[in-house]
């Protein structure tokens, strides 16, 4: 009772001194929670794009076959498909059809694909993301969408739906038609496949399948779910490379900041401490009311700075870094991010700001505070 | 009794801008009586005040209060004994600026964890006393300088503490104040405290509510009087 009082008495005066330097504290908090701010943004963000990514990673097929011709991908027969599917373990094998499609109107690629099943447009539709619509100013309800190949060629597709923006980040540029229109519109011949997937029933017989299927198909290259999902994250880990960079400049930011709090203790606040010394505070009273100052201000910039960074990024679409983060295009998916907390990152973060803060107050006053108190007198 | 024997005190000791402040003064200060050092600047007579008050160790010698040893004792024991045995008026104040009187009056107070309704009764009694209840909660730079006198001896005795050390307390007070000044202090006296003062102001070392006066010159005792 006696220590919870003493703390409350010592929390109690470390709020009225803090009430007397509004100014400076408020620049204090403001910095701090600047820097806060930044490195949370981009670890709340990276965190959300790794589960989208993780998301994504979870409809990819365990296994894709593609035709090489010359080095690069071509066609692929679709007399493939029966050869893997008389491998054992191979199942729901089935040829796709996409491809990439350059509007000249806009400037803008939209990737077209043929649907797998379920949502197949009605020939002569359409079912279109939502960077689509935008990047075509297609606002209102009916509009047809013209697509032309060449020099006088247009082709009108109506748009049957809209993918809504929660999968944004995988459709905003897609546009899904049905196999006949696709074959008419890009002049695919019946009986090729622009690639094939497979789901394979036992992960870890993965590798002796593509062993089978590659004596099998000598001239096929085949992609299983880890190379896809190796190639995702070396992308991220690029992208996170420049939120480190923007993170370590934060950082330094803030080592410096912590580094002139460190250096020294104003005229005034030695004279306080003085003060308190020879009215009887001991050194480490003097010190645990500078660690309640410093656990105020560090821990309230603290949470100031992940709000704030929750907010820029999962509310306002993590406006200042997006543009760098998602990727250069015409069309930006236009998606709010689902909200991902690495508690782990967030303690490390915590480690890293809030308690060198605190250290760096806590070092200056220790020297001033255990010095004799007679100097006030003097 | 608060005994000094054979005490000196060297700042910045094995420095070449080492200074002795005091040279061997050994002396008897009685309890329950007004006791003034007197002397011009730079006589010793703050370091001699500092010492009694545990806020500095001696160089050499012994200082023992009622018959205990002190000089010797660890930071933390001279920080325990300075909250509850002596009650500080520094020459300048040293009130807290920005905070208000009451809470100043509250500070020594804040580290012995006692319950904070019975220390805020108690300084308000204190305050009360000294005429200031009605600016407990102004901020302390708003006060006259006789008013921030009597808000420092407020936060001297909220701990209740047997002795006040005051250094130099009517350096900045006009006659009136001084005399006010000392009407406290004779009340304290006859309340049964101890009071320790530092001064070369002659109305203090002639007022009749000063039992004992000790000379200061060039870091000696040179007279003792009472």
């Amino acid at each position: 009772m006696k220590t919870l009082r003493r703390q409350r008495a010592l929390a109690d005066y470390t709020l009225a001194a803090l009430a007397r330097r509004k100014v400076k504290n408020s620049a204090l908090v403001g910095v701090f929670s600047l820097v806060v701010f930044l490195l949370a943004s981009a670890m709340f963000f990276a965190s959300a794009l790794r589960h989208e990514a993780d998301t994504a990673l979870q409809g990819v097929p365990d296994l894709i076959v593609q035709h090489l011709s010359l080095g690069r991908q071509g066609m692929i027969s679709e007399d493939r498909i029966a050869e893997l599917e008389s491998i054992r373990g191979v199942s729901k094998v089935r040829g796709r059809l996409w491809g990439y499609y350059y509007d000249r109107v806009v400037g803008a690629n939209y990737t077209v694909m043929v649907p797998d099943g379920g949502a197949m447009p009605p020939p002569g539709q359409v079912i279109v993301g939502e960077g689509v619509l935008r990047a075509r100013g297609l606002d209102w309800e009916g509009a047809p969408l013209f697509l032309s190949r060449k020099q006088g060629d247009l082709s009108r597709f109506d748009i049957a739906k809209t993918f809504d923006s929660d999968s944004a980040l995988l459709t905003a540029d897609l546009l899904l038609m049905n196999e006949a229109d696709f074959r008419a519109f890009f002049s695919v011949p019946a009986g090729v496949y622009t690639d094939i997937a497979a789901r394979v029933r036992n992960a870890n017989e993965l590798a002796t399948i593509v062993d089978k299927a590659t004596r099998i198909m000598p001239d096929e290259r085949f992609v299983t779910r880890d190379d896809i999902a190796r190639t995702y994250m070396k992308l991220f880990d690029w992208r996170e490379g420049l939120m480190v960079a923007l993170g370590a400049m934060a950082m330094l930011a803030f080592a410096i900041f912590a580094a002139d709090k460190a250096s020294g203790l104003s005229a005034e606040e030695s004279r306080e401490i003085g003060i308190l010394k020879a009215i009887g505070w001991d050194t480490r009273d003097v010190i645990a009311m500078k660690l309640w100052e410093g656990g105020l201000v560090s821990i309230g910039a603290f949470l100031l700075g992940c709000v704030a960074a929750y907010a820029h990024v999962f509310w306002f679409g993590a406006t200042l870094f997006a543009p760098v983060l998602k990727g250069w295009a015409v069309i930006y998916p236009d998606f709010p991010l689902a909200p991902v907390i690495d508690a782990a990152q967030l303690v490390t973060l915590f480690l890293l700001t809030v308690l060198p803060y605190a250290a760096a107050t806590v070092v200056p006053v220790w020297r001033v505070a255990s010095a004799d108190p007679d100097a006030v007198m003097r | 009794m608060i005994s000094l024997s054979d005490v000196s005190k060297t700042y910045n000791e094995g420095r070449p801008n080492a200074v002795t402040a005091l040279h061997g003064v050994t002396l008897d200060i009685a309890r329950t009586g007004v006791t003034v050092f007197m002397g011009p600047s730079g006589s010793g007579k703050t370091t001699l005040l500092s010492l009694v008050g545990c806020m500095a160790r001696p160089t050499t010698g012994r200082i023992t209060l009622d018959g205990e040893p002190v000089s010797g004792l660890p930071e933390r024991f001279l920080t325990e004994l300075r909250r509850v045995k002596f009650g500080f008026v520094f020459q300048r104040f040293n009130l807290i600026r920005g905070l208000s009187v009451l809470d100043n009056v509250m500070l020594p107070a804040a580290p012995s964890g006692e319950d904070p309704k019975a220390v805020q009764a108690r300084a308000m009694m204190r305050l009360e006393a000294l005429g200031l209840a009605e600016k407990a909660l102004m901020p302390v730079e708003v006060l006259s300088g006789g008013e921030t006198q009597r808000a420092a001896i407020a936060r001297a005795l909220v701990n209740d503490a047997p002795v006040l050390i005051a250094d130099e307390p009517t350096a900045n007070l006009d006659t009136a104040l001084t005399h006010r000044f000392l009407d406290i202090v004779a009340g304290l006296r006859d309340a049964g405290k101890t009071v320790i003062l530092t001064s070369h102001d002659p109305r203090i070392i002639s007022a009749s509510a000063v039992t004992a006066v000790v000379e200061m010159r060039d870091g000696q005792m040179v007279r003792g009087r009472g």
